[in-house]
């Protein structure tokens, strides 16, 4: 009896949970589904890489297309038809070989009007997608999309099994998922955990990949953990052996830590930002949307608030990001109050006696719509002191995440703090841009003939040099215009156990771990 | 004994109807559009006006309402707007570990508060009451998240002797015990002060008491006096408590499985109001107060074991 007892207080207090090969990844929200064409959800991307593939990949560089599912393309000289060469050894997880019409069908699908896809346009105007062979797929296009392959490395264009889609019916990323990744569903409980094990006939990584496939990893977990000091001791404690969800003020803690590393990413490709609703009179004036971009010190918050950690922006895009116009960066707008004061000066902006600016009976007292939470809690707060310096009485009101996007569609506030994931200037420009696409995601109401008519050169350009000079173009007109007040661009930061070989972070999306095909243990 | 128990569950109609009612007004009234929500917010007004139309959220309330109240009498709580799984499907899945942790929490704290607080009536004044008290005001003082956190940062931090992450499977096995426990105790922790105050103070009413003096004339031993004569009476308000304070730990397990990402109905409930999951959260609220009402039976059942005068 009492050995018993001993031997049961032995295992309840031995503390290694990591087993070979197996890892718990933590994270902090769950996705609502895993179907690839119905959920813009970063937590879904991060898994969907996971389970499936896509027609071409995206290297760690953030430019470089790479071969998928697809081993070769080529593109017809009008742009309009591109032509798959598919891998010939490709199995979907049940082990049934993947064919082009597996391809097709997943086309098909993401673009159909039934599908309801919020993200349908990322796969351009398809005109057909046919299987001209067992092994070669036509995307015909009714206008060139120059974006398209970039598009197609999204997990958006992850490849499905109808038979699993039509099987599964509404349940299809809910209760099952059988891709070609290098990972296979095992089971999803919502806003707890998913797990995934390991593929063993995966062979087909992208080539940027040190290990091709199968994964070294036979099994992983995504465990959601809602609350940001527990995933730090988990990851500290080796109850997770990897996490991107470790807040900043963590790092230095976890940097000392002698069982974690922290790897950073030099690419950001998620950038925060304020936008302004343009035709609002407190920020209609250009050069009041100039003075407060020259007004607040992005260095010093992205020092004082972050840590160091974030890259303090003066551009809309990263400026590592396909197709950024260079020309622009001496144009951008750093921080200078005192020109910020003479623009406002000049342009007839005069202090009332509270110090508050005033022209014509307007009050330069902008309300600013933010979500509630602690990062754009201190952004704000800091933006809003930045702002008193120059005479504009900043107004912040933040909402709760559940209101914040029913408040965000609405034509009621003059700036708005928001952040975005993209994979290229053009992704970037034509969400935020396009005049169709007000009120959201267009939430400045920026209705500008010039910019539409070269968002559509830049996405149906057929050469690159094309491209980055209509994007460029868009770039130079909406920096001038200040549509924007950039704050800055935050990094892939991975906080991982040493026990693991260092990972290559990835960007793509937010999902710093793309396909898993990095993570093993060390020898 | 049957009547009451009819009696009771007759009483619960209404109310539950009442809880229905709250649960969906709740939720109409708060601002969030569950639409806009799952578009996300790259969304074009088509794409959310598309969702609107399939979620039947353009119909009058009146309308949703009469639908809502058709499909849960007939056990259709619908569908989960996040995960499109069954309400019924989800809530399932959360009801085990809630009452798992329920049951481990309650195992533990309530007979140690109820010793904590005879020992404390025993040696009234003594050391050794003053500091079951101090302890059992910390208890009833201190906040439950600083409970977790302060079992996170020593138990699983520092001395890493426990998890703090999850449940490890049912609460049989190994690894379920050792991912329940620092939930359970955390929790628990909130639930032995007010118990140990009731049981010393009844205690202490009970020992005042004529047939107490009689048990002692009789000869017998102070320990049979109080565990035999004494307890047993004292218990009766201990159990009310007990019932009113269920609700307490309906509220800190909402805090606990949020802290330590444990998968129960509290984390469930959150998760779908925050996320304007509108038929998880009305469906997360009927079964929570149908817990509640279920507690608040079984409290009247001992009653009447405990005290036969209530059978009467």
């Amino acid at each position: 009896m009492k050995t018993k007892a001993l031997t049961l207080a032995a295992l309840l207090l031995g503390t290694s949970l990591a087993q070979a090969q197996e890892i718990t990844i933590v994270r902090e929200v769950d996705s609502n589904n895993y179907d690839p064409h119905k959920t813009t959800s970063r937590a879904a991307s991060e898994v969907l890489f996971m389970l499936g593939d896509t027609l071409v990949s995206l290297a760690p560089d953030m430019q470089t297309i790479e071969p998928g599912i697809a081993e070769s393309w080529e593109v017809s000289e009008d742009g309009t038809t591109y032509t798959f060469q598919l891998r010939d050894d490709v199995a979907f997880c049940d082990g049934k070989p993947m064919t082009a019409d597996d391809v097709v069908y997943s086309m098909n699908r993401w673009t159909d009007p039934e599908t309801k896809s919020p993200v349908a346009w990322r796969a351009g105007e398809v005109e057909s997608v046919t299987a001209t062979g067992p092994h070669t797929v036509e995307y015909k296009l009714k206008a060139p999309f120059s974006e398209l392959l970039y598009q197609l490395t999204q997990s958006f264009g992850t490849i499905v099994d109808q038979a699993n889609v039509e099987a599964l019916g509404d349940d299809f990323g809910v209760s099952g998922f059988n891709g070609t990744g290098p990972f296979c569903w095992v089971e999803w409980t919502p806003r707890d955990k998913m797990i995934v094990e390991r593929h063993e006939a995966y062979t087909w990584g992208a080539p940027f990949h040190e290990n091709t496939g199968p994964a070294s990893m036979q099994r992983v977990t995504w465990q959601i953990v809602p609350e940001e000091n527990t995933r730090t001791v988990a990851v500290l404690t080796g109850q997770s052996q990897i996490s991107q969800y470790v807040p900043y003020i963590a790092l230095e803690q976890l940097k000392s830590a002698p069982n974690v590393e922290v790897v950073q990413s030099d690419l950001a490709f998620w950038t925060y930002f304020m936008g302004f609703k343009i035709d609002k009179d407190t920020v209609s004036d250009p050069a009041v949307r100039r003075a407060i971009n020259l007004a607040v010190d992005q260095e010093a918050m992205a020092e004082d608030l972050f840590f160091g950690v974030v890259q303090p922006a003066y551009s809309y895009v990263s400026t590592e990001a396909l197709d950024w116009n260079s020309d622009l960066d001496a144009q951008l707008l750093g921080y200078d109050p005192e020109q910020a004061n003479a623009l406002l000066d000049e342009a007839g902006w005069t202090r009332g006696d509270d110090g508050v600016r005033e022209k014509d009976g307007v009050r330069l007292a902008p309300t600013a719509y933010v979500f509630a939470g602690s990062t754009w809690g201190k952004i704000s707060e800091a933006v809003q002191a930045y702002l008193r310096e120059i005479g504009v009485d900043l107004q912040i009101q933040a909402f709760d995440a559940t209101v914040a996007w029913g408040k965000l569609a609405t034509q009621e506030f003059d700036m708005f703090g928001m952040s975005y994931p993209y994979v290229s200037s053009g992704d970037a420009l034509n969400l935020y841009f396009r005049s169709q696409n007000m009120p959201t995601p267009n939430r400045m109401n920026w209705n500008d003939a010039r910019t539409d008519e070269l968002l559509l050169a830049g996405s149906t350009a057929i050469t690159d040099e094309e491209r980055a000079d209509s994007y460029g173009q868009v770039l130079e007109i909406v920096h001038e215009a200040a549509v924007w007040l950039p704050l800055y661009h935050e990094p892939m930061v991975i906080a991982q156990s040493t026990d693991l070989e260092t990972v290559v972070p990835h960007n793509i999306y937010g999902a710093g771990l793309y396909k898993g095909l990095d993570l093993k243990f060390r020898d | 004994m049957m009547t009451q128990v009819l009696n009771r569950l007759i009483i619960s109609i209404p109310v539950l109807f009442g809880v229905l009612l709250l649960g969906f007004c709740l939720l109409i009234l708060v601002p969030g559009d569950p639409a806009i929500v799952l578009a996300g917010p790259t969304a074009t007004p088509e794409v959310v006006e598309a969702i609107r139309q399939e979620m039947g959220l353009d119909e009058p309330v009146l309308v949703q309402f009469l639908s809502y109240l058709g499909r849960v009498l007939q056990g259709d709580l619908g569908r989960s707007l996040i995960s499109n799984k069954t309400v019924v499907s989800e809530l399932g899945a959360a009801v085990v570990p809630t009452l798992e942790l329920m049951v481990a929490c309650l195992i533990w704290s309530i007979p140690l508060g109820i010793a904590l607080g005879t020992l404390a009536a025993v040696f009234r004044g003594r050391i050794i009451d003053r500091a079951i008290m101090a302890v059992s005001v910390a208890g009833v003082s201190l906040p439950i998240f600083f409970i977790c956190l302060m079992m996170i940062h020593f138990v699983g931090v520092q001395w890493r002797l426990l998890p703090f992450i999850g449940r490890g499977g049912p609460l049989w096995t190994v690894e379920g015990l050792r991912h329940i426990a620092l939930p359970a105790l955390s929790l628990g922790a909130i639930f032995i002060g007010p118990v140990a105050r009731m049981t010393r103070s009844s205690v202490l009413e009970v020992l005042k008491l004529d047939h107490v003096r009689t048990a002692r004339a009789k000869g017998l031993s102070e320990t049979q006096v109080i565990l035999r004569h004494g307890l047993r009476n004292a218990l009766i308000p201990v159990v009310t408590l007990v019932g009113l304070q269920a609700g307490y730990l309906v509220g800190g397990a909402v805090v606990t499985e949020s802290i330590f990402s444990y998968p129960g109905l509290g984390r469930l409930a959150v998760g779908a109001i925050l996320s304007s999951d509108f038929p998880l959260a009305q469906g997360a609220i009927l079964i929570l107060a149908l817990g509640f009402i279920l507690i608040n039976m079984v409290v009247d059942i001992l009653y009447a074991l405990l005290d036969p005068r209530v059978q009467a």
